[in-house]
């Protein structure tokens, strides 16, 4: 049976070959969307490396340009900030906070692998018990590191992989420019801070060290507070560090607050492409079951004959189901060997395996789709009476 | 065996009811050949319909082998078509996207214990059996009205019916066709033992059956045994 209603498509192919081409576009948008989706998706499942409740981000405007005095009082604040009962830690962090909008990177080279893009997060040594960072391998920077030669490093083990591969890591040096190289003393596993959304990028710390680095000036503080501590005390610090920095502008946000901001980046899109891509599947399935239903209504006398030669109307039912899976899949075949194209020829930088995952994903949403809209057409084609269609033509 | 017994049959459209059979009564006993004749429009086709168990009548009863139909399911109805009736409907019927071999393999789809490759033995034989091996591979649309009757006689016959309904299977074709058309189905009948009810204009063709009903507007106007033709031919 299921050689014959390949047969029967494939001579019908003309007239099929619209609902064909329906199909398969179909399928492109929601294989693309599915990907968009199960990308996104799946990264969230990731961890993302640190602990950001009960974190706040201090963004301080200094009203003048002067960078002396501005230096001295960032470490007054800072200071005064550590002291805080209600204060855990704080550290000073360039300006790609953990969810914030801005990036910064730079590209290493390592032997053969060249000019790798990694973001780069300046931090002080406070910083991995402000963010809790984990250190799998190695160790944090810290003050043992003064008198290092080279400038003390933790990465992340995405950069390690895409730097060292198989290589041990630890202690290896990164020539960055004639007067810095890096020296690599720990390693992280996750370090995800564009958003919960974001891939598994790259990603080394350096260290912020005030004492060796008399100009050096960061104008962002994160701050883990007790757990509880309030808008209160947000008041009473900012009130404080006001009387240390007369008329800077400062800002305090809490790194909640700044995650659920930068999630809606992701979302809403995703919302609204998931929208347009009901939009279109509700359009395609109307026309879908709009041409099936014709195509039904012209097949009447064929029916009849069936009937006739023996079908019992359920067999009419499932030829007709049946038509249309082969349909599909006559349109999935084609959408199929487009779709692979993106993990073979690695058209983004994804991994393979969300193409694959959004490829099955599309696939079953299509059978299910026309599975769907044949329902209530093969119905009423199984319930055609033989006579009555014999005698119509 | 097929009875009808007081059969009729009312077509009920909106503004018009039609009378197609009234009153019928008919038995016709295994093996035998029966030609209908009557004008167009008397019921020769509803006939045939509710004979092969495609229509049911308004009221009467029709027994198969002495079995009442209403006693059966739709999905027995279709077994007992596929397996005991072959139809040979007024305009061919046949499908236009299948090959001609295709089209005479289909009532042999419906039965599952037949495999791939003995349903094509078995349409070729049929094709072969009405003249048309050489025809196996075209489409109805690439074939004449008369070589279009023939394939569906050749899926009328394939499955090896006890019975035959064939509404006008000479219509279409010219007398030297129409006499082999008749031989195969006289063949049939006589070799195989193949009941048959044959609707037909042709008065020759009557004839030459074993039996001959006429009917006017719905009704049997007369009922005449040819025995005696039939046995000399
Ligand atoms: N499905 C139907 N709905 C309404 N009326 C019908 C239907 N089928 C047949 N009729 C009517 O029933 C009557 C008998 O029709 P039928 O097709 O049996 O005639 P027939 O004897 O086969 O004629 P012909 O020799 O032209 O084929 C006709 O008057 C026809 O109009
Ligand atoms: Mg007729």
């Amino acid at each position: 049976m299921i050689r014959h209603l390949f047969k029967l498509i494939w001579n019908r192919k003309k007239s099929n070959f619209l609902l064909i081409t329906e199909i398969f576009f179909c399928f492109l948008v929601l294989f693309g969307v599915l990907s968009f989706i199960v990308y996104n998706v799946r990264n969230y499942t990731r961890p993302l490396g640190f602990k950001h409740e009960n974190v706040w981000l201090l963004t301080m405007r200094p009203s003048t340009d002067s960078t002396a005095q501005n230096r001295q009082i960032v470490e007054q604040v800072i200071q005064r900030v550590r002291a805080f009962p209600e204060v855990d830690q704080a550290s000073l962090i360039s300006s790609n906070a953990p969810f914030s909008f801005s990036q910064m990177n730079n590209h290493f080279s390592y032997g053969d692998v060249k000019r790798i893009d990694s973001d780069v997060y300046e931090v002080q040594d406070e910083f991995k018990d402000v963010m809790q960072i984990q250190v799998n391998q190695g160790r944090w920077f810290g003050t043992s590191d003064d008198a290092s030669h080279h400038e003390p490093v933790v990465i992340n083990k995405a950069l390690q992989r895409v730097l060292f591969g198989e290589e041990d890591a630890l202690g290896k040096i990164i020539h960055v420019d004639d007067s810095t190289n890096f020296q690599v003393v720990g390693i992280t596993d996750y370090y995800r801070a564009g958003s919960e959304f974001s891939a598994e990028d790259p990603a080394v710390f350096t260290r912020i060290n005030l004492k060796k680095n008399p100009k050096y000036f960061a104008n962002e503080m994160l701050i883990r507070v007790k757990p509880g501590t309030g808008i209160d005390f947000e008041e009473k610090m900012v009130k404080e560090i006001s009387g240390i920095g007369k008329d800077w502008a400062l800002e305090v946000a809490t790194l909640e607050k700044m995650r659920q901001n930068k999630a809606k980046v992701t979302i809403i899109p995703m919302i609204a492409l998931g929208l347009v891509c009901g939009f279109l599947i509700l359009n395609v399935a109307l026309g879908l079951f709009g041409v099936l239903w014709y195509n039904i209504s012209r097949r009447n006398s064929e029916i009849g004959l069936r009937r006739a030669l023996g079908a019992a109307s359920g067999q009419i039912y499932r030829q007709f189901i049946g038509e249309v899976l082969v349909l599909a899949t006559f349109g999935l075949i084609f959408g199929v060997l487009f779709a692979v194209q993106f993990p073979l020829l690695q058209v983004f930088q994804v991994d393979s395996e969300v193409y694959f995952i959004a490829l099955a994903g599309a696939v079953v949403l299509i059978y299910l789709l026309t599975t769907f809209c044949a329902l209530y057409p093969s119905r009423q084609a199984a319930a055609i009476h033989p006579a009555i269609a014999l005698h119509e033509d | 065996m097929i009875t009808l017994s007081n059969i009729e049959k009312v077509y009920q459209t909106k503004t018009i009811e039609t009378v197609a059979l009234q009153n019928v009564n008919l038995t016709v006993p295994k093996g035998e050949f029966l030609s209908i004749m009557g004008p167009s429009g008397c019921g020769k086709s509803t006939l045939l319909n509710i004979m092969g168990l495609l229509d049911i009548p308004s009221s009467g009863i029709v027994t198969i082998d002495g079995q009442p139909i209403e006693t059966y399911k739709d999905k027995e109805l279709a077994h007992i078509r596929n397996q005991k009736i072959g139809f040979v409907f007024q305009s061919y019927h046949l499908v236009n996207d299948l090959s001609v071999m295709d089209n005479v393999e289909l009532p042999l789809l419906y039965r599952s214990s037949i495999s791939g490759s003995e349903r094509t033995k078995r349409a070729k034989a049929a094709l072969e059996k009405v003249g048309l091996s050489a025809r196996t591979q075209h489409y109805p649309n690439q074939l004449s009205g008369g070589q279009r009757q023939r394939v569906a006689i050749a899926r009328a016959l394939v499955g090896q019916p006890e019975i035959i309904l064939a509404d006008e299977p000479t219509g279409n074709l010219d007398s030297v066709m129409g006499e082999e058309v008749m031989n195969i189905l006289l063949d049939l009948n006589r070799l195989d033992g193949t009941t048959i009810v044959m609707v037909t204009h042709d008065e020759n063709m009557a004839l030459k059956t074993e039996r001959l009903v006429r009917f006017f507007d719905g009704q049997q106007v007369s009922d005449s045994k040819l025995i005696a033709n039939f046995q000399q031919v």
